[in-house]
Parts: C-alpha cells; structure tokens; sequence
C-alpha cells in the first residue's frame, strides 16, 4: 500500500511531540533493612561450622548401602529425585549423585571432598544454598560420615549402580512396639494360623497373635513396619508373609518363622506400602501389590523378582490368582481392574465399571470371570474376555479387600458388615454384622469353619460360619480393655 | 588450639554485635520517639485452658495527633510470672489465678489484667477450630493445593475447609487412616509431608516452629478426636486495629490482633492460626504472624480469615514527600472535596483542569459515544462564557443519543443479544432500555421493573431478564453480579474461597427466585414469565431445605407463600440498602473516569476495598437523595474538577494509579472508536440490517452485525454479566486494522469523504489538514504539526494521495485512539 509506513513513521513523531501519556508509575525508593540480620546470621553459620568438627566414628569402613545411602534417602530425595529434581540432580541411584546437576559440578567426587558439589552444600555457611534447603543441616556425625565415604574413595558397594538406592540399602531394624497403646489402630490385617488356634492381626511395628476361642493375646512378633496391610501365611504354613511399611516412605514384604517370629527374608522394598500380596495355588509363586504402583511376583522360596508390572497409575491395592495359575487379576485406586497373562506378563483386560478407587479383586471359581470391589459402594461382576459386567451387589458403604475361601467369597464393607457370597452365583449366603465401625479385613480358616473381621476401631470379631454366631469379640491392642 | 580459636571468635562477635546492638538501638528509639501516653490492647485477658494465649497489641498516641505501633518494641513485666508470661508480645498461661501485665515503652506505660484458668484441665484440640484451621493456615486446602476439586496426589482436602465432615473422612480414615498417626503423631503423613520429610510435590509448607504444626500434632497425639455437638463454635471475628489506623513513617509497621468470638460467650486468640492477605502488596505486606509491613503510601485492607469467618482491617501508610505543598486547588463539588482529602493526606497533587478541546472530545465521548461535529467544536472553542462547560453537560444529557449510548453499557449487562432474547424480543427489549434510560426512570423503579417482571416477554420486555437468566442459578448469579456488585458463583459448589458468601447463602438468595417459570407460547420468540406459589430450595451438599436468605438480614423467619421476588425487590431497593446504590454509582464512576472507586466495579468484596470509601458513600447518599437519579449522578460527575482533570501528571502525582489525581486516558471503546473514524473522515459505516445512519454506539445487541472491526476492538459477545467481558486488551489485530486494514482504507479512499468534499468546495490545504483535526481530535494542528503535513503534502506529486496520508497520519495518532 504504496509508502504509509514512511508517514507513519512521521506522524507518531508529530505525535509524541505534543501528547505524551504517563506509563507505569515510578516505584518509590523503597527503605533499606535487613543488613544487620545478614551479619548476625553469618555469625551464627560460624559458630555452627565449629561447632561440626571432626566427631566421626574414625574406625570402621563406611559403607555406601549401609551409611550413607539411607542419609541420602532421608534428606535428599524428598527434591532430588524422579518426582522433583530441583537443580536438576537426583540422589535416586548412585550412577545420578555422582553426576552433575544443572551447576555442571559432580554431586560427589571421589577422594575430593572440595569437589564434591553435594557435601559443599550440606555444609554451606550460606543459608540460601545451605542443604537441605530451608531446613535444618545435617547433624555432625552424619556429615562426618559422608565425608569419610568421600575422602575413602566414594565406592559404591552394591551390584547395580543404576538400582534405585531404596533397593539397595539394607532392611532397616524397626522400633520396637509400644508396650501398650495409646489408641487403637485399625485393623488392616488377619490371617489364621494353619491350625486354626490363633489369629495373626496387624499392629504398630508388630504383629499381634490371639488366641482364636478366646481372644487373649497370645504372642506379638517384632521388627515390623509401622502398619501391616496383609497377612498370609505359607502354604507349608511354617511362615508368615507381611505386607506393609510406613506410609509415603517404605513398602515391604516382611517373612516370618511362625514358630519363632524370626525375620526371615525381606522381599523388594519399594518408596511406598505394600496393600496385598498373594500366594499361587502351587505355593510357588508369590504376588505383591503396592502403592508404588508396582505389581511383583517372585520366585518362592528363592525371593527372586520374576515378573513387574507397572500398567497401572495409581496405587495398586489388591491382587489375586486365577484357581489355575496362570492369571493375575489387579485392583487400583486408578479406578480400574486389570487381568495379566502371568505367563506372557501380557495385560488382558482393563475394566473401568467402577469409576471410583477399586479396592479388591477375586477370580470367579471358573476362571472366566473376575470379581471385584469398590468405593462405588459395589461389588461387580465382569468378564475377562470382553470386560464386560454381567452382575452387581450394592453395599451401603465402600467395599474393601475381597478373600476367596473354596468356594465362598468373603467383603468386608463400610456399612460395618462383612457378607459371605457363594462364589459361583454370587448369591449372598450369609451378613455378619455387629461391627461399630467399618469391617476393613476379613480371614477364613476352612477347618475350623471360623471368620475373623477386623474394623477400623480395632475391634477383631470371630464368627461361626455355620450358623453366623459371634463366637468371641476383642480390641486387638495390647494395653486397651476389651469393648 | 581449639579453645583459643573460639575464645577469638567470641572477641570478634562482641566486637560486631556491639555496634549492631547500638545501631538496633537507635533504630527503636526513632521508630518509638516520644509517645504522649500508650494504651494496651486487650485491657482485660482471660485465658481459660492450657492452649490459651493472647497476642498484645502497644499503641502509642503522640502530640501531634500520630499513632504508632510500639508492640515489638515495648519491654513486658508480669506482675505474678507464676501465673502468666509474656513471650515476645504474646501472653501465656502457666498457672490459674490473676495477674497484671505491664508494657513500658519510651517512659509510657500500660497495663492490662490477666486471668488464668482451666491449667489443671484438658483441653484438646478442636477438629473444627484447631486442627481445619490450621490446615487452612498453612495452605495445605487452598486451591491450587489438596483443596482442588480432585485434590492433588490422591489427597483431596475440602476447598478452605468448608466440609468438615468430608475432611473428617479423608484425615482420619482414608486409605486405612494413612494419613494420621495417634501412636506415633510426628510419622503422620499429615506432618511429614509439608515438612518434607517425606516427598511432597507442594514442596515445604509447614516448620516445626509453625504455630499450625504444634496444633495438629497435639491433635493427632490426642487421637484425632471430633468436635462433640456442643463444642463451641466461631460466632464473628474482631481484629484489633479496627479499619481507619493512619500510620505515617517512621511507623510502617502494624501487628495485628484476632480475636474469635465464640458461640459459649468465650473470645480466643486466633492471631496464629489466621490468614492474612493485603489487598494491595504494593502498599504493605502482611506475614504469618499478623505483622503489617508497610512499603509505599496508600491504603491496603488486609483481609484475615479463619474458618469461614472474614473479617478486614483497612490501614493508610502515608510519608512526608520532600518539597511536597498542598496547594489548595479549587473544588467544583463535594466529589472534588473528598478525592482532595484524599490526595492531601497520601501527598499527592492534583493535575491542572484539562483544556477546553480535551473537555469537549472527553465530555461527548463519555455521554453520548461520539466526537463532536466540527461545527460543535468550533462553538465550544468559541465560548468565552465560564459556564459553559457546565452548559455543555446539560445539552448532552438531553440528546437523544445519550439514552442510546448507555443503554449499550446495559445491554452488556443484561445480556442483549438476538441469539438469547429472540430477534423480535432483542428489539423489544433494547427499546425499552433505551425509553427508561431516556425517560430517566429512577434506578430502583427500574431495577423492580426487571426484577418483579411477568408475562410475555414481547408485551412485556423486562421479563426478558428472566429469559437470559434461564434457571434460578442463573439468577441467583445475574442478581448478586449485577446489583449487589458480588460474584457468587463460587458458592455454588462450596464457601466462597475468599468472602463471607456461604454456600447456605447461596441457595438462600435462591430461595426467591425458584418459583420462577418460563414456558414457551405458540408466538414465535415469545416465552411467557410467571412465578408457581409453591416450590422451595434443597442445598445440595447438605440436603437442607432452604429458607429465603438476605444479605445482613439473614433468614426470612416466616414462610411466604407466592412469588417471593417482590421481597427481594423491596428489599434490595430500601434506601439504607448497603449494596444496591453504591454498586450503581461505582458502576457510573468506572464509566467516567476509567476506574471504579471499587475496582473490577463489579467485584465488591471486603478484599477489595474502595480506594475512597467517603467519596462512594457521599455519592450513593446523594443518589438516594435523588430519588435514585442516574442522569443527576452523572451530571455531578462531569461537573467536578476530578472529572475534568488534565491526563498529564504532574511531580507530586505520576505515581498514582488509583485516586483520581490526574485523568486516566483509555482506549475507545469497539463502537466508540468505529464511530470516530466514521466521524474523523466523514463516511458512515452500513451495519446490515440496521437503518442507514445507525451507529456502532447504537447497536441493540452485537449479534445482529457480525462485524470483524468490532470483534478485534473487544465488542462482548454478552455471555455473561460480568463487566470483564467488554476486553480492554490490546492486541495485534487491533494495530493491522490500524496500519492497513480495509475498512481505514476505504474510508480513505471514499470519493465523498470529508477531504475529498472539502477539496470540491475549494478549501486550501491548511484548511482541510485544520478540519482534519478539529473532526479527529476537536482541535486545530499545532505549528510544528502543520509544517509536517505541509511537507508531505510538497513531497507527493499527487494531493489526493498525500491528504490520505495525512489523515491516516492523525488517526493513527493515541490522541485520536484514547479518550483522554
């Protein structure tokens, strides 16, 4: 359009010669503070430095996995791991702490403690750079170990250096158990024990062992994590399995010598808990799910990870074996309900039908179907060949973790129930109320033609199923009276 | 070695902290100076239960008529240290019994009686006020946070804790009672988490000092015990100052005392676990504690919340400004009076009045949306008289084009489009905007019009109000927007997050306008309004049925049969009604100057204080006086010397953004601005069905032209009653119609534009470059302006083409494009 811009260019001139509007305001100087803060607090920063001299046990190696590792866990990954990687450096495996993050300086350098980005930091003067980062610095010794660890060579004393460190650092010795507790804690996990006696229930950093004809407290077995979400025993019955930790900091997979209560074997410890695990029909196998979303199946007795599934994308809160082996069916708080080829460890079907956390999953005895429960407040009933729901049993609350036994199968709900079905036609066979709380847990002991149920106040309920009696009702908390 | 070294170190602290001490020193005497007395805030404290504190509030009173806040530095004694202490500034129960505490600051002193008991009982800590509060405190329900709807990381917290029932489930039981841990409370999640101890996407939120921490480990360590039924629960909040404290520097900081009063008669300090905002971060800060920082002059309300319970403290910071002289301007009304007792005490300036061509083009821009002839122009110019300013004002509010323009603003608001109204209706209904703007039918007669209406929407047009508001949601959020200036849309899903609407209160307002029906007739886009006597209302969260609630009046307490709009009407148009003259003046304001007192002027809320509440209270007094005259307020408007101040800032005013010290120039509006093109080359703009001569400014409603230069400049599509609809953004669109868009050009290029005319009737070229800007920008070129366009015009071998240039030249200009 010929040449405006020439004009253009003129008129703002002629313009901005006679109107010129105001801009933005210009911000008032603002007063000076602060300085005497600054000074005082380096101050203190040198009194802290020698308050750090050399305290460290000069003795012993330091080990990786043992000392240092759990430090690192500790302190560190909360920003520098897979969720948040501040600075752009991760402590989750020892390959990524040895390497740089954005300030292009290692995180540890053998030998050269100078160098060592990571442990400079940790023992800054300066608060804005100090680790871990507006919090407090690492007490002395811990920090004198990490030296140590740098100045011996920074070795790293396990097999994979890209294993995540939560793998490699040794099964940590838990607390002990309160001698006798404050409140009591719901009741997560039941299992009988082969013989039918006793009933194994999940405590705090224990678990606890009641007589099952009268509901006195038989035995506790230590070194547990802080909770226990599933109890199951072997199929030799000689050993208990435990699935649990502490919440948003540890899963594990804890056996027990039933006779003894020895720790025999820690299975793969995992960031978060572990909600169930289950054994194959041959005893051969064992599947774990957690809330690291994982699902794991291991070699038995061997402990040996044979198989991970990681389809779903939220917690994984119940897993189940087909009768014949061969599949594997999954619930998730990512509101659905998976089947695996165990074989192929290939997914088969995903059902969506809850549209809310699903709970727990049980195979229909014919292996076509899979049942499962929810916080739809439902039990559903669907195929695995097509996903589709063929049936559906309403609850008046939440619908926890779903127990096979032959042919019953046993849900435990938030409508303070716990309602036995015939597996095959899901006709309900019999309601076991009396709970004054949510029933959470349920156990079956076939010999003894016994039920336990466990409700969130801690109460633990044994019935008959013959005849849907309450046989014997406790609090299981040692230290607090029966209801 | 080791010894020597720190023996040093020790020298060498004295060595610095002296002087740091001696300076810290000086710092407080001249922030103390030399108070005439000092009072002490609360006079009497009782602290019943070991959770009991009270945080102390020292204010000095000195000879000049200042005050200052001496808390933090004032020295404290207890009369009986056995029975209370004083930590910082804040008291504390030790034993029961009675004492007297005593702060002694520059040679004043002032005591205040303590009383202590209930130290031998529990006392846990409430579910409700203690343990939600102080999640709240920290954040950890906020929106963006766990508070969102789906929460966050599968923890999902009520938004502000307004559902404790649901946040009862989720602490205590969720996922097996992950988050809370009775038996060990310090590896509760809960705690962790924020302490990032433990992972946590939200980073860390929470100290082991923080106030909020100690209450819900106790909480958690106590079992995570609920409230009974008749724990006593917040009844209202008071906050210690009260609005209106003027702090002038060397004062700057201000701490603050909440106290909750609660339903057992019992009052609480709250300070540590209440929120604290400023509404305006430029002026002061506000810390976790209630600690007021003020940076700059100006006002700032500082909004605290606790539970659902708000309350606001409105303080000014003001400082001396070197070579700052009030100069006593003159004062056209009272609105000049108020904005000048503003601006004295924050030492601003006011700008000159503005010229006589800035007035004219300002003046017909805001009244009837379109610049003056250039005959109207030279008219004005011409007048010697001193009143005709005033003279101008009064003409202008009588066009016919005055009741057009406006209802424009109201078609915004009411939603005027043909794809809502019907194209009959849209007609219909803007006719009788138009006639009510035009008639000056006082504003709550119109109101009631709109809001009581029944009937066909064709026969009767103000029905249609009920057509755009198509349910009773609708209506609760068209009416709470557009007369009560509040948005309530939040508090249909849960407490308003950052206001004192309620979702009760919500389904309350509902309560009058349920019964309303809209059925549809055989006429074709007709729908007949009419209110059903019965029907009532249903919260849905928490299935009550709902009684009709007003604001400040609270619950109807007898049931009304019928159509309960009337009440409504009744009572939203009371003249003592707090809302609905004030919304409308501020709206009038906001049209006039650029800026409401209250800005969005629509968005009333205690975090959003009026930058000159006296100014709206004087004129929507004066508007109820009135008799609810809207052309009376625009009249005293334009005839103060606010209005008519220069856009140009002077020294002691540049800074101000929000006080009326100089005119705040603005973009034309879409319509205003095609009209002016139209106007400044002289060729009108066909806007399709619309009879020739139709102006932008006089469109019923936007759909009935799809106009592309309208849409780039930020003509509403009137979706919704909000005012923000009408975009006052700028965008690339906007500068290529400008620079070379089609409808510039042509109007350029048109054989019978002003130019072209003029050239036929022989004008010479500074005639014509002179009507140029007398029709673009109401006044004549300057010499410097006029040499430039003389020059281009030399440069081009063809006249027509370097006119063209010019006067694209001028329209490409910001005088043309503002309203200044």
């Amino acid at each position: 359009m010929r040449n405006w811009t020439i004009v253009a260019f003129r008129s703002a001139k002629v313009a901005s010669a006679r109107t010129s509007f105001p801009a933005g305001s210009n911000p008032d100087a603002r007063y000076f503070r602060g300085a005497k803060g600054d000074c005082l607090r380096s101050l203190l920063c040198i009194f802290a430095l020698l308050a750090f001299a050399s305290w460290a046990r000069a003795d012993e190696e330091v080990s990786f996995r043992r000392d240092v590792a759990p430090l690192l866990l500790d302190n560190c990954l909360a920003c520098h791991g897979p969720k948040k990687a501040e600075g752009g450096w991760r402590v989750d495996s020892f390959e990524r702490l040895m390497q740089a993050g954005a300030s292009e300086a290692p995180g540890f350098v053998a030998g050269d403690v100078d160098s060592s980005e990571a442990f400079r930091r940790m023992i800054s003067d300066d608060e804005a750079e100090r680790m871990p980062l507006d919090g407090d610095p690492l007490p002395a010794e811990q920090l004198a170990l990490i030296r140590r660890w740098i100045e011996s060579g920074a070795k790293y004393d396990a097999e994979d250096p890209k294993s995540p460190l939560a793998t490699i650092v040794p099964p940590p010795t838990h607390p002990a158990a309160p001698e006798s507790y404050a409140h009591p804690l719901p009741i997560t996990a039941l299992a009988f024990s082969p013989d039918g006696q006793t009933l194994v229930a999940g405590g705090y950093h224990e678990l606890t062992v009641w007589n099952a004809a009268d509901g006195q407290l038989a035995r506790r077995i230590g070194n547990v994590g802080q909770r226990t979400y599933v109890l199951a025993f072997s199929p030799d019955g000689s050993q208990i399995v435990a699935g649990g930790g502490s919440p948003g900091r540890l899963g594990e997979t804890r056996i027990y010598d039933a006779a003894t209560g020895e720790l025999l074997k820690v299975l793969g410890t995992t960031g978060d808990v572990v909600l169930d695990v289950a054994w194959d029909p041959a005893g051969k196998r064992l599947a774990t799910a957690a809330a690291d979303g994982v699902i794991r199946v291991y070699e038995m007795p061997a402990g040996e990870e044979k198989l991970t599934l990681t389809s779903h994308s939220d917690w994984v809160t119940a897993v189940a074996w087909s009768d014949d082996g061969t599949r594997l069916a999954s619930a998730s708080r990512d509101k659905t309900a998976k089947v695996f080829d165990v074989e192929k460890g290939e997914l088969l079907v995903t059902y969506s039908g809850h549209a809310q956390p699903v709970r727990g999953v049980a195979f229909h005895p014919e292996g076509k179907e899979v049942y499962s429960s929810g916080a739809d407040n439902k039990l559903h009933r669907w195929q695995i060949a097509d996903g589709k729901k063929t049936a559906d049993v309403g609850f008046g609350g939440e619908v926890f973790k779903l127990v096979r036994g032959g042919d019953f199968l046993l849900a435990s709900s938030a409508d303070k129930t716990v309602r036995q079905f015939d597996a095959k036609s899901h006709q309900q066979v019999r309601s076991y109320s009396g709970h004054t709380d949510w029933a959470l847990s349920v156990a079956w002991h076939a010999g003894s033609q016994r039920l336990a149920s466990g409700g969130f106040n801690g109460e633990v309920r044994i019935w008959n199923v013959q005849d849907g009696s309450q046989v014997v009702g406790f609090t299981a908390a040692p230290g607090l009276p029966r209801p | 070695m080791r010894f020597s070294t720190f023996a040093t170190l020790v020298a060498l602290a004295t060595l610095i902290a002296s002087p740091l001490a001696s300076r810290a020193a000086d710092e407080a005497a001249e922030e103390a100076g030399s108070p005439a007395r000092i009072e002490l805030f609360p006079q009497s404290i009782q602290l019943t239960g070991v959770r009991q504190q009270m945080q102390l509030v020292v204010t000095g009173f000195y000879e000049d008529g200042t005050v200052r806040d001496l808390t933090r530095l004032a020295e404290y004694t207890t009369a009986d240290g056995q029975v209370a202490e004083v930590e910082g500034s804040v008291v504390r129960p030790r034993a029961d019994g009675g004492t007297q505490i005593t702060a002694t600051v520059a040679g004043q002193s002032a005591s205040a009686t303590v009383e202590v008991r209930g130290q031998q009982q529990p006392d846990p800590v409430s579910f409700v006020n203690g343990a939600l509060a102080a999640l709240s405190k920290q954040g950890c329900n906020a929106g963006a946070c766990h508070g969102s709807p789906s929460g966050k990381g599968g923890f999902r917290l009520s938004l502000r804790a307004f559902d404790p029932e649901l946040d009862k489930l989720t602490l205590i039981r969720e996922d097996f009672g992950r988050r809370t841990n009775p038996l060990d409370p310090d590896a509760s999640l809960l705690l962790a988490k924020p302490l990032m101890k433990v992972p946590h996407g939200g980073g860390r939120q929470m100290t082991s000092q923080d106030a909020a921490y100690e209450v819900l480990r106790d909480w958690i360590a106590e079992g995570c015990r609920l409230d009974a039924a008749e724990q006593p629960h917040c009844v209202r909040l008071e906050v210690f100052p009260p609005s209106g404290r003027v702090l002038q520097r060397p004062a700057q900081r201000q701490q603050l005392c909440v106290l909750a009063h609660f339903s057992d008669g019992s009052i609480r300090d709250v300070t540590p676990l209440a929120v604290f905002t400023s509404s305006d971060t430029e002026v002061a800060t506000v810390d976790a504690h209630g600690l007021v920082d003020g940076l700059d002059r100006g006002e700032t309300a500082i909004v605290v919340r606790y539970l659902e319970f708000i309350e606001t403290t409105s303080l000014t910071f003001v400082r001396d400004i070197p070579g700052y002289v009030w100069n006593d301007p003159p004062v056209n009304n009272y609105i000049d009076q108020h904005v000048h007792r503003k601006l004295q005490q924050l030492k601003y300036l006011p700008s000159e009045t503005c010229t006589d061509d800035e007035f004219l083009r300002r003046v017909y821009l805001d009244v009837i949306g379109l610049l003056p002839t250039v005959d109207q122009t030279r008219e004005f110019l011409a007048d010697q008289a001193p009143d005709k300013r005033a003279r101008a004002i009064d003409s202008l509010l009588e066009r016919p084009e005055f009741a057009k323009f406006w209802a424009l603003k109201w078609g915004d608001l009411l939603r005027l489009t043909s794809s809502q109204v019907g194209p009959d209706g849209v007609y219909k209904y803007h006719r009788w905007l138009e006639q009510s703007l035009r008639d000056n039918v006082p504003y709550d007669q119109f109101a009631r019009q709109l809001l009581t209406s029944v009937g066909s929407t064709l026969d009767n047009p103000p029905a249609n109000f009920y057509r755009t508001a198509v349910d009773t949601n609708d209506c609760v959020e068209t009416v709470s927007q557009v007369f009560l200036g509040a948005r309530l849309q939040c508090a249909k899903c849960h407490n308003h997050p950052f206001e004192r609407w309620t979702q009760d209160n919500y389904y309350g307002m509902a309560a009058f306008f349920n019964r309303v029906q809209r059925q549809k007739t055989r006429r074709d886009g007709e729908l007949f309004i009419f209110a059903v006597a019965g029907g009532e209302v249903t919260q849905p969260r928490t299935g009550k049925q709902m009684k009709p609630w007003l604001p400040q009046q609270g619950e109807l307490s007898e049931v009304v049969a019928g159509d309960r709009r009337q009440l409504f009407a009744d009572w939203l148009t009371r003249p003592d009604n707090p809302y609905f003259a004030r919304i409308e003046v501020n709206r009038i304001w906001s049209q006039l100057l650029g800026r409401g007192i209250v800005e969005p002027a629509d968005d009333f809320r205690d975090s959003n204080p009026p930058c000159n509440a006296e100014l709206l209270d004087a004129l929507a007094e004066d508007f109820v006086q009135h008799g609810f005259d809207r052309r009376h307020i625009v009249r005293i408007i334009l005839n103060s010397r606010t209005y008519q101040a220069s856009f140009r800032p002077n020294e002691f005013n540049e800074s101000d953004e929000k006080y009326f010290s100089h005119y705040r120039p603005r973009m034309l509006s879409a319509e205003q601005l095609l009209d002016a093109i139209c106007q400044a080359t002289g060729v009108d703009e066909p806007l399709g069905p619309l009879p020739a001569g139709t102006k932008a400014t006089q469109l019923p409603a936007p759909d009935l032209v799809k106009h592309e230069f309208l849409k780039t400049f930020g003509q509403p599509e009137r979706q919704t009653v909000c005012a923000c609809e009408r975009s006052s953004e700028s965008n690339l669109g906007m500068a290529i119609q400008f620079f070379n868009g089609s409808l510039l050009y042509n109007k350029l290029r048109d054989a019978n534009n002003r130019f072209r005319k003029l050239i036929a009737e022989g004008k010479t070229d500074d005639e014509i470059i002179g009507q140029m800007y007398l029709a673009a920008v109401c006044r004549l070129p300057s010499e410097e302006e006029l040499q430039a366009a003389r020059a281009h015009l030399q440069s081009k071998p063809d006249r027509l083409e370097g006119l063209e240039d010019v006067n694209w030249a001028v329209i490409n200009t910001n005088e043309f494009l503002f309203q200044h």
